[in-house]
């Protein structure tokens, strides 16, 4: 796979990676705070609230995921008396980003929440903000070069090691333990993917002899998720399971097997989604899907920009779990990740 | 609109141009004026009014009204490119590349030259191949594009040459931001040879009826390959630009501009067939999608309202725009 080497070696919230006693650790080695433990207080509400912030929430792309980052966020705030004044989405384009970042400074916000979409491009973007003294809180990624505390109140992000982990273990499990399966990951330089598809592999790798990855194949375009299967499941026709390192791509893989008549090899991955989710509880090819606690990312970034505006000492590195969500706990673990109800279709399939 | 060769009194000429506009073009800037009023009166407490947020605007919108330019030319001439967007990103890491190990000029040279190579690349298919400029540009647009992402292997390249970044990107000349300097030069200079010279004229001629042109001594072929290859250049001069406000390169640069720049194009009242077309058009046209962007974003809309509105917006204007084109 195609991994971006600077990317992990200059900003990157490294995996110290050694089976499945790895943890998640922060950029300098800062060891991993839960988010459950990142609060602000009720008596601190009040004067939270008296001192009328303002907030703006520059995503890097809208999907599920960010909507519920920004719904935890935004709740957190609601309770705070801080404003949204701004909230916008850059497609995973960099140039997109800083534009937004300018825009959003015109309005004057005390508070940035955002995911920077790359440490090389985004540590100029947000040079101002930080010139500025915006109480910043980064979603998964930092700027090249930027220093906790004076730069950034902290960086939240999803236990990446442990979503990948799990997801290897699930399809482990759905597989006894042993065959073959295909290994569909993000082709770009993404911090996020890269990291959650790595910690798959090595999981197999290192902790499943019996398993081996006979096809690898990366994706770009989640578009064309089921032309890449389709080759995959030609020239592997018995792959016991595939992993596809997000939902969007992996409703590709499935429309593959379900196009070939295959109802054996198994599925497995991250993100929540209604169609993947709807297989899986009608006993079809997925078997798992890892999800992330988005509402509780939300929630914790909006917490740990404020306790910055306050002068309090915020952890530099706080991470949310991960939950496998399968047949069996799919409403529960919906909620948990999203703050939502499952899709009436789903949870009347499980039903 | 027919081109007038063999007058270049600069800045006079200019104004007494813009006296002379045409009905379509003072549409468009009735429109954009219309917008800016709506937003100045609606988000004036939230500073978009402030100097910072207008001049924002322009640095935001410098690379893709560079691009415009080079569009108007190809579009006018019956041409369209579709593969500027990736030439950006090319030429943004050819030039972060070569300043690597080398200096300022090295990365000047690298980037321009990627973008004159590219369109000249393109120029040649469509010219002496005679094949179309559409389908041409469809195939070499995801050519470039993965050859963008296997230069430096989906890497980012930062660039740290100051000089490169206070030229290209964040440096001011006696006040004026850089990326303000390169859109009122480009626009000036993209003017005077659309508007005021043979070259322009020839495009017009081409765009408007090639037999035409053929039979009246035009040479067609270098005319069209000479539109693309200048499409390739300013998106190759875009990807400095990019280069430099970011002070890095990456490889999905300019992948999201290629819908930006043809609706600021063809709001702006250039058709989409050739024979007609507007370079101070193209500039309102890009200016009115950032600032579309930028008010829609501060009036604290969801990113889906932005997109529901944006879309909305652009489809009028391109509705006002093409029926005046028809008439």
């Amino acid at each position: 796979m195609t991994l971006n080497i600077n990317l992990l070696a200059a900003a990157a919230l490294m995996v110290l990676a050694g089976g499945l006693s790895a943890e998640t650790v922060g950029p300098g080695g800062e060891s991993a705070t839960p988010s459950s433990t990142v609060i602000v207080s009720d008596d601190k509400v009040g004067m939270v609230q008296a001192a009328g912030y303002s907030a703006a929430l520059l995503w890097h792309d809208q999907s599920d995921f960010v909507n519920a980052v920004t719904a935890g966020a935004r709740d957190e705030f609601a309770r705070l008396g801080i404003e949204v004044i701004a909230v916008t989405s850059a497609g995973f384009d960099a140039a997109r980003q800083r534009s937004d970042i300018e825009t959003a400074m015109a309005a004057g916000p005390n508070i940035i929440l955002s995911l920077p979409l790359d440490p090389v491009t985004s540590a100029a973007a947000f040079k101002a903000a930080v010139e500025a003294g915006i109480a910043l809180t980064f979603l998964s990624n930092l700027p090249q070069g930027y220093e906790h505390p004076d730069d950034y109140a902290a960086i939240v992000t999803d236990d990446l090691f442990a979503m990948g982990n799990q997801a290897a273990n699930a399809l482990a499990a759905a597989i006894g333990e042993q065959g073959k399966v295909g290994y569909i990951y993000h082709d770009a330089a993404y911090y996020v993917t890269n990291q959650r598809d790595n910690a798959f592999k090595t999981t197999i790798e290192n902790d499943y002899p019996n398993i081996e990855i006979v096809a690898e194949q990366g994706i770009a375009d989640p578009a064309r998720a089921e032309e890449i299967a389709n080759a995959m499941l030609l020239r592997n026709p018995d792959l016991d399971g595939i992993y596809v390192t997000w939902a969007g791509p992996a409703e590709g893989v499935l429309a593959a097997l379900r196009a070939n008549g295959n109802s054996t090899t198994r599925i497995v991955t991250l993100d929540l989604s209604e169609p993947i989710a709807l297989d899986m509880v009608r006993g079809g090819n997925v078997v798992a899907i890892v999800a992330d606690e988005a509402y509780e990312l939300g929630r914790a970034m909006a917490a740990s920009a404020v306790l910055d505006l306050l002068g309090e000492d915020v952890p530099p590195f706080v991470i949310a779990p991960a939950i496998t969500v399968t047949r069996e706990n799919v409403v529960e673990g919906w909620n948990q990740s999203l703050n939502i109800d499952p899709p009436a279709s789903v949870v009347a399939a499980a039903n | 609109m027919a081109a007038r060769p063999d007058r270049l009194d600069g800045i006079q000429d200019l104004i007494s141009q813009l006296r002379r506009m045409d009905f379509q073009t003072s549409v468009i800037l009735l429109g954009f004026f219309a917008i800016f009023l709506f937003f100045a009166a609606t988000l004036h407490d939230v500073g978009f009014l402030s100097t910072r947020n207008l001049t924002n605007i322009v640095l935001q919108t410098a690379p893709a009204t560079v691009m415009a330019i080079g569009l108007v030319f190809a579009l006018s001439a019956g041409e369209i490119d579709l593969s500027f967007g990736s030439v950006v990103a090319v030429s943004a890491l050819a030039s972060a590349v070569a300043m690597q190990n080398g200096p300022l000029v090295f990365g000047v040279l690298a980037g321009v030259g990627a973008g004159v190579m590219i369109g000249a690349f393109n120029g040649v298919l469509v010219a002496y191949l005679k094949l179309p400029s559409f389908l041409v540009t469809l195939a070499t647009m995801g050519l470039f594009a993965g050859i963008a992402r296997s230069m430096t292997d989906l890497r980012s390249i930062p660039v740290i040459n100051e000089r490169f970044t206070g030229f290209f990107g964040s440096g001011h000349l006696f006040g004026v931001p850089s990326l303000v300097i390169w859109t009122l030069a480009t626009v000036a200079i993209g003017h005077v040879v659309y508007r005021h010279t043979r070259f322009g004229a020839h495009v017009l001629a081409v765009g408007d009826n090639p037999r035409a042109a053929q039979a009246s001594g035009i040479k067609v072929q270098h005319v069209r390959l000479a539109v693309l290859t200048l499409c390739g250049t300013t998106a190759g001069i875009a990807g400095l630009l990019y280069a430099g406000r970011l002070q890095a390169a990456r490889y999905t640069l300019g992948e999201s501009d290629l819908m930006t720049v043809i609706a600021a194009v063809i709001v702006g009242g250039t058709a989409l067939y050739g024979g007609k077309g507007s370079i101070i058009g193209a500039l309102f046209g890009s200016l009115l999608m950032g600032m579309l962007n930028n008010g829609l974003i501060l009036m604290g809309l969801q990113v889906s309202d932005q997109m529901i509105v944006r879309g909305l917006i652009i489809l009028i204007a391109v509705a006002i725009s093409l029926r005046e084109v028809r008439r």
